[in-house]
């Protein structure tokens, strides 16, 4: 899982947003990261750092004031392709998996419907071989038997587990997981960190907005630090948890790691 | 005062009573479905980025809600369809006169369509945004989002508020008679001049009326219920 900057999935560069009026407010204050194919990529901060709108912005769902964001060749930040047509963008957002913080699982569909419905309505995959794959899918994360199960029927940790399952339906390049763990219960925590970690083990490009340093630690190979719409430390989880080098690192850590 | 000889007399005349009660069947079911069409129309619109098609949506809504009803119905009738003269004056069912008919429904299915494009609107407002970014997020496109994720989650939410409304237009058709469509209140009309009682088809008029809409607002009710699984923890 070592860093490989020779295989670059995602490009960002000067990316800038700005909030409020006349924009005075930015969340996002000039970025530039590279992400790698393979890596778990987290980013930490305190809040209102621009942690969750960066993340937000690599599949646009936050449109970003300027900058580039170039995402398998294709900078998808501008509304055209390479030769001038209009971006056709969900095709590029089914490349891009993503978890949030409060599920998002639609209610009035049962646990297979909400993973069959992009396969079939955007792949047009049939519904056989849909329902198939989401019931192995299931099994892998101890879900098999919840598929005809409504969302309002699952405890937390299972929302939680059953969102990472419908996004990989589409069998994405990349996974971004906006504070996955933040509205769970403290005992259902473990129970996503460990479908994560074994995505993260089969090889599967995460980025990863948390809380969670031991989570962090353990399975990013690659920690980011944001500050006020920057980011200010990049390196190992090593390199960021036992030897921070910038000041307001250290004070993030001291009033996390307790 | 109302007689058993008032009541003897009306009834002579129930046939209009029967027939109007199927003209305002009629009448009501197909201004709930054009009005329905045109208002998801209307809803859309009003929620788009587009600034001209979402200020002519409120404009729409604005000008219907703000002008009595009985106007819209003349205005129609008297000025939109004057002007096409020749609407095919057969009858509908044998006995619903089309060219009056057809402007009724065209008023009613306009005035509808603006408050139930409100209902809509808010339906659709009422839906949390992540479920949005979540359907979009897999690649589905804001057409799919809305028919597949928003849609039916909306109007599962607002199905008490168009059940109102459906009721209401029951209610309201019976303005129609004012243009000549022979519905209940037509019927009313009619027994009032041939007999000079008013009170007893009054009466008839009100327990005709009242046996459309309660079931209507029953089987809505019903419907709520039926829909409702899967959504307990709200």
């Amino acid at each position: 899982m070592a860093t490989n900057p020779n295989n670059t999935l995602i490009s960002v560069r000067d990316l800038e947003k700005h909030f409020g009026k006349g924009g005075d407010i930015k969340a996002l204050n000039g970025v530039s990261v590279d992400i790698y194919e393979g890596d778990v990529t987290v980013v930490i901060g305190p809040s209102g750092s621009g942690k969750s709108t960066l993340l937000r912005s690599l599949n646009l769902l936050e449109e970003p004031t300027s900058g580039s964001i170039v995402f398998e060749g294709v900078d998808i930040a501008k509304k055209k392709d390479a030769s001038g047509k209009p971006l056709n963008l969900d095709e590029h957002r089914q490349k891009m998996g993503m978890v949030f913080q409060h599920f998002n699982l639609f209610p009035h569909l049962s646990v297979v419907e909400n993973m069959t419905l992009a396969p079939i309505k955007v792949k047009k995959t049939n519904k056989e071989a849909a329902e198939k794959m989401a019931l192995t899918l299931l099994d892998r994360v101890g879900l098999a038997d919840r598929g005809a199960s409504y969302p309002s029927q699952l405890s937390g940790g299972q929302k939680q587990r059953v969102a990472i399952v419908r996004a990989l339906m589409m069998e994405p390049d990349v996974m971004l997981f906006d504070e996955p763990t933040s509205a769970l219960d403290p005992e259902m925590v473990g129970e996503v960190l460990e479908v994560m970690k074994e995505l993260a083990l089969g090889g599967m490009t995460m980025v990863v907005v948390t809380h969670e340093m031991g989570f962090a630690r353990e399975v990013g190979s690659r920690v980011i630090f944001m500050d006020e719409g920057k980011i200010v430390e990049d390196g190992t989880p090593q390199a960021i948890f036992d030897n921070p080098q910038h000041p307001r690192l250290k004070d993030f850590l001291g009033k996390v790691l307790i | 005062m109302l007689t058993g000889k008032g009541f003897e007399s009306a009834f002579r005349y129930i046939e209009l009573f029967w027939k109007g009660t199927a003209t305002t069947v009629a009448l009501s079911a197909l201004t709930v479905f054009f009005g329905f069409v045109l208002a998801l129309f209307l809803s859309v619109l009003r929620l788009s980025k587009n600034k001209p098609l979402k200020w002519l949506a409120i404009g729409y809504v604005e000008l219907f809600r703000a002008t009595p009803m009985v106007v819209q119905v003349f205005f129609i009738y008297y000025v939109v369809f004057a002007g096409v003269k020749v609407l095919p004056g057969f009858k509908f069912l044998g006995f619903i006169a089309f060219d009056r008919f057809f402007p009724a429904v065209v008023a009613l299915a306009l005035n509808s369509a603006a408050y139930l494009s409100e209902i809509i609107r808010s339906g659709i407002q009422s839906i949390d945004i992540g479920q949005t970014e979540a359907a979009r997020s897999m690649g589905l496109s804001s057409r799919q989002t809305m028919q597949y994720v928003v849609l039916p989650q909306a109007i599962k939410n607002i199905l008490p508020a168009i059940g109102n409304e459906f009721v209401t237009i029951i209610k309201e058709s019976a303005i129609c008679y004012t243009i000549g469509v022979q519905d209940i209140m037509s019927a009313v009309n009619s027994v009032k001049g041939a007999t000079f009682r008013i009170g007893e088809p009054l009466i008839i008029a009100t327990v005709l009326y009242f046996c459309l809409t309660y079931p209507t607002s029953k089987l809505i009710a019903h419907f709520e219920r039926k829909m409702s699984h899967g959504d307990q923890s709200k």
